[in-house]
This record gives C-alpha cells, structure tokens and sequence, in this order.
C-alpha cells in the first residue's frame, strides 16, 4: 500500500471539549528517525498514546506496518519498544527483577535479553539497588532498556532524554542514531526541545495546541531558514548608506545605532569592508548568520521561545 | 497465564507479604487455643479431648476464616489491583499487549492462591495447637476441607474487588470496605433466623458457613447439634449445587464488572 510505517488520517483526540490532538496525519517513513515536535501540552503524548492503544481516539484512523491498528494490536504491539512519559516500574524490584517482569509477560526466556539491554543504556546487571533508590537519570536509562529489549521494529519514545545529564543525552542520541542507522529501525521521538530534534532526526513534524503545522525532512526544513551578515559597527547609519549606494541593496535592517543586518548574503563581504574602512567607519565583528531552527519554530508557533 | 501468575507473586517481592499472611493465620488459633484449653479443664465442657480439638477447629473457621480473611483478601486485593495504577505500570502491560482482563483474572487467581494458603496455614497452625494440648483426629481430612474452605471464601470475596476497583481510592478507604464488608457478612450471620430466607441463602458469608457446618457435622463433633437441625428444618442451608451456583453466579458477576471498571480506570 504505502511505504509509510506509522501513519494517521485525521486522528483526533478529544477531553471533554478540550481539542487534544486535532486532525492530525502524520507519516513516518521506513528506517529514519521522525521527530515530533511540540511545547508543552502540544499534544505530543496524547498523540503517542494513540498510536499504542493507551487512548481510543474520538475519531480518525491509524496505520501501523500497513495493517489497520485497531483490531491488529496483538500482531502489531510485540513490534514495538515504547517509552511514555515518566518510567513505570515496582519501586520494590531492583531494574533487572522489573525488566525480568516484562521479558517474561513477552515470553523472552533467556536472560541475555536483558543483559544486553541494561549494558545498552549502561545500567549494571543484577544490580542490587532497587527502582526506588534510582535517580531520575537512571529510571529513564531503565525505561529505555524496556523500550528496546526485544529488539522491536519500531521504536516510540515520548521524550526520552528527560532527566538525562548532558553527557547521558548525547549517549542516549548517539545509541539512537545507532538503532537506526545500524538496524534499520523506524523511530519516533518526541521532544519539546528543538535542538534534540535537529540533532537527531531526520524528519520533523511540528505540533502545536493539537494540530500538525508542518511535516518535512530536516533538510527541507533548514533550507528554509534565512541567512544574513551581521555587521558590528561605530556608525551603523552611515554603513547602511553605503550598502544601499554602492552595492545597491535595499534588504537590510538596522537595529540599533551599532548593529546592521544585511540579507542579501551575495555581496562580497571582503569589499563591502574596505568601503567601510575608506569612509572611515570601524568594524568591530562581521559575520554570516542563520536564523535558528528556534526563531523559526518561534514564528510558526506565534509563540514564545521554548522551554 | 501462567507466567502472569508468577510475575504477580514476583512483584510482591520484599513486601514481605507471604510470611505477613501466614502470621495472620495464627493470629486467631493462638488466643482460641487458650479459652479452649480453659473451658475443657476448668469446666470439664467436652467430652473428649478430640471434641475439645473440633470445637478449637470452628471457631477458628468461625473467626479466622469467615470474618478475618475476608479482610485480608481485600487488603491483599487493593495491593494487588492498585499496584499498576500507583507505578504506572499499566502502559508498560498494555504495550505487550497484556489485556486489563488477563490482569484482572491473573490478580484474581493469586487472591484464590492466597486465601486457600491462609486457610490450610490456620487449620495447621490449629492442629499444632490441638497436638499441644488435645487430641487432633482427622487430620487429612480437615486439611482438605480448609482449602475447600479458603475457594469459597474467595469467590465470596470477589465482590469486595469489586468495590475496590470500583471505588479506587486509597488503602485507608478500601480497608474500611472490607471491615464494613466483614462486618456485614457477621451481622447477618447471626441474624440469620431473621432475616428472609432469599437473603440468606444468596449472602455469602452465612451460605458458606451453613453448608460447612452440615457437611463436616458427620465427621467432626459439633457443639450446637439442635440449632444446626433448626436450621436445616428451616430450610437455610443450602445444598452443594445451591451453593456454587449462588458463589458462582456472585463471583461471575463481579468478576465481570470489576474487568470492565478495570479497563475503563486503566485509560
Ligand atoms: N487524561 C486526560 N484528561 C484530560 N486532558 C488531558 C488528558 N491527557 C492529556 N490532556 C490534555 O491534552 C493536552 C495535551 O497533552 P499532552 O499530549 O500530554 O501534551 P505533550 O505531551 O505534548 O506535552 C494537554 O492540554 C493536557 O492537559
Ligand atoms: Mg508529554
């Protein structure tokens, strides 16, 4: 049918008249790393929550493997690692003895299993500490581990570097990468942090108070973004005077009485310089600049910045 | 299910929760033994010292059995039923996919496993005593009859999960359910002869009890033998299959709601 291995139409989710998710249709392709990104109560988890039968939908359809999920939960479920909001385990079982729990209920007997999983998220084996005495860095790794434990297929992971240190979430995005890339597994991630995503994925879907505003490559999504020179002056007035006369351009925008913003990146910096220097102006800093994947998640939102 | 069985005992793991049930189970024959031990020497009330032992054995069925267990299995099923939803383990079961009725099913059969062990713990526990201190005669045969005892118990409790599902509150509130639930049972135990006859014979607790009574009355000695013929005459004791189709029809039910509220609290 489609080469999509996730995919909805029109998936709604409805909490008495709160719109959680609203008509969404996204597509997740084969082999690649979809992020889904959205601020806090986007409806990111709900959306997830769908997607594995946590939640009926109010309407809509998902696809999942290219079979009809609902209906199918018993062939497509065992397919699937996931990893929902906060980790969910005994508080009176050490990691190995909660993970044991689980590999049993999916019927893996042999404890490699779960050895290779907890030496994935570099949690020890047979640990005598238990879940309760766990840091929230070590719930998430232990979370992680139940997530790819059976070597799924698919993977769906609702924010999974909350809590992780930073040398914690770089490890957790390279062995990510890793699943991918080396695997060839399918991964859905969602994060409300946008450099995580455009670290890691390969696909952005941007969700916002419920609805899908954009579906694209990262790629797409980064060509999209706008570059300019910023020019650090000690007369920004005279200097836009010399860009619009002598080299013509009127795309450019002064912010102050020190800083110039010039759009039109085609323009040789280099002679642009020396016009300055002869008119006598100083040049404290000059550079090319992107507008951030962040002031363009900003403008799309109509929000403020991102926690 | 099976396997289900057992992870539910692995995740009772270091709650210590096997030994605190087997210690309830003494917790009546101990104190029992002694008023007993004082009536037969201090008042000379039973024939033999076999007698002395059965009568030990019924009031442990009586207080052990028909009005402590009934507690513990409710304590023992708000922990079972609430421990996915206080670790938040549910999405991690549904996602196998386990179903909110192999849960249930699976808690359930654990609670059965429990009370048969209370029941065949307090019979021992029991018969150690009447080893001590009286004469202990058919010993197999009461063991036996106690783990016949802790089934029907169970079912009877049954209903007491689902009002524990149902309500879903806290430990506190659900331990109250099952004094109140116990109590109850107690209540119209001893006012059975006035209460309708329906009543009685669909309550659980004076089913279970009537029926005991009349079956073990040809093997042990029971004390009040004319009030067990004015119960039979009156027609308050139900015969066998009376009995499990009224526990079966009960336990059915609940099971059945208790399924459906699980799922419905699971989402
Ligand atoms: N069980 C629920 N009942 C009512 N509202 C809910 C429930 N779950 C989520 N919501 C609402 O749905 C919205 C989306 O939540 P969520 O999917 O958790 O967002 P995200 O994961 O993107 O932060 C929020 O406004 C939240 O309040
Ligand atoms: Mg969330």
């Amino acid at each position: 049918m489609s080469d999509y291995i996730i995919e909805t139409h029109d998936l709604t989710k409805r909490y008495g008249n709160q719109i959680s998710v609203s008509h969404l249709n996204i597509h997740v392709k084969k082999g690649r790393i979809y992020g889904l990104l959205g601020r806090n109560g986007a409806g990111k988890t709900t959306t997830m929550r769908m997607l594995l039968g946590l939640t009926a939908p109010t309407s809509g359809e998902v696809t999942i493997f290219g079979k009809h999920f609902q209906g199918n939960e018993k062939k497509i479920l065992p397919r699937i690692g996931c990893l929902i909001e906060s980790p969910g385990f005994y508080p009176n079982l050490t990691g190995t003895e909660n993970l044991k729990i689980f590999a049993t209920l999916r019927g893996l007997k042999n404890p490699k299993y779960i050895k290779n999983a907890l030496e994935l998220v570099n949690l020890p084996y047979r640990d005598k500490k238990l879940f309760s005495q766990y840091s929230l860095g070590m719930k998430q790794r232990l979370a992680i581990a139940l997530a790819v434990m059976h070597n799924p297929e698919l993977l769906i992971l609702d924010e999974p570097i909350n809590g992780l240190d930073p040398i914690g979430i770089a490890e957790v995005r390279d062995f990510i990468r890793e699943l991918c890339d080396a695997s060839g597994k399918t991964i859905l991630i969602s994060s409300h942090i946008l450099s995580e995503i455009s670290l890691l994925a390969d696909d952005v879907g941007i969700i916002d108070h419920g609805k899908l505003l954009e579906e694209e490559s990262l790629k797409e999504l980064e060509a999209k973004n706008a570059k300019f020179i910023h020019f650090c002056v000690s007369d920004a007035q005279k200097a836009a005077q010399i860009i619009t006369t002598t080299f013509s351009s009127k795309d450019i925008r002064l912010a102050d009485a020190n800083n110039l913003y010039l759009y039109n990146t085609t323009l040789p910096v280099a002679k642009i310089n020396r016009s300055f220097i002869e008119a006598g102006i100083d040049i404290q800093e000059a550079h090319l600049c992107e507008d951030t994947l962040e002031d363009y998640f900003k403008k799309i939102t109509g929000g403020e910045g991102i926690a | 299910m099976l396997n289900l069985i057992r992870c539910e005992f692995w995740k009772l793991k270091r709650k210590m929760f096997v030994q605190l049930v087997l210690a309830a189970s003494f917790l009546f024959p101990i104190p029992l033994t002694a008023i007993i031990y004082y009536l037969n020497t201090a008042q000379d009330k039973y024939a033999t010292k076999a007698a002395a032992f059965d009568a030990l054995w019924q009031s442990v069925i009586g207080f052990g059995m028909l009005l402590l267990l009934p507690c513990i299995l409710g304590i023992v099923a708000a922990l079972l039923f609430f421990m996915e939803r206080d670790n938040d383990t549910f999405k991690n079961l549904r996602t196998i996919p386990i179903t909110s009725s192999q849960m249930v099913v699976a808690k359930c059969i654990v609670l059965l496993l429990f009370s048969v062990v209370f029941c065949i713990s307090s019979t021992v526990a029991s018969i150690l005593c009447g080893f001590a201190f009286f004469g202990v005669t058919d010993v197999l045969f009461k063991i036996l009859f106690s783990a016949v005892y802790g089934l029907l118990i169970a079912f009877s409790a049954l209903p007491l999960v689902l009002l524990i599902v149902f309500f879903s509150r806290s430990y506190i509130f659900s331990i109250m359910l099952c004094v109140f639930y116990s109590v109850f049972n107690l209540l119209a135990t001893f006012s059975m002869t006035a209460l309708p006859k329906w009543l009685v014979l669909t309550l659980p607790t004076p089913s279970i009890m009537m029926w005991g009574t009349q079956q073990m009355a040809s093997r042990i000695a029971v004390n009040d033998t004319e009030d067990l013929q004015n119960f039979i005459q009156m027609g308050l004791i139900p015969s066998t299959p009376q009995l499990i189709i009224t526990l079966g029809l009960i336990g059915a039910v609940s099971l059945l709601l208790a399924v459906y509220l699980y799922k419905k609290r699971s989402e």
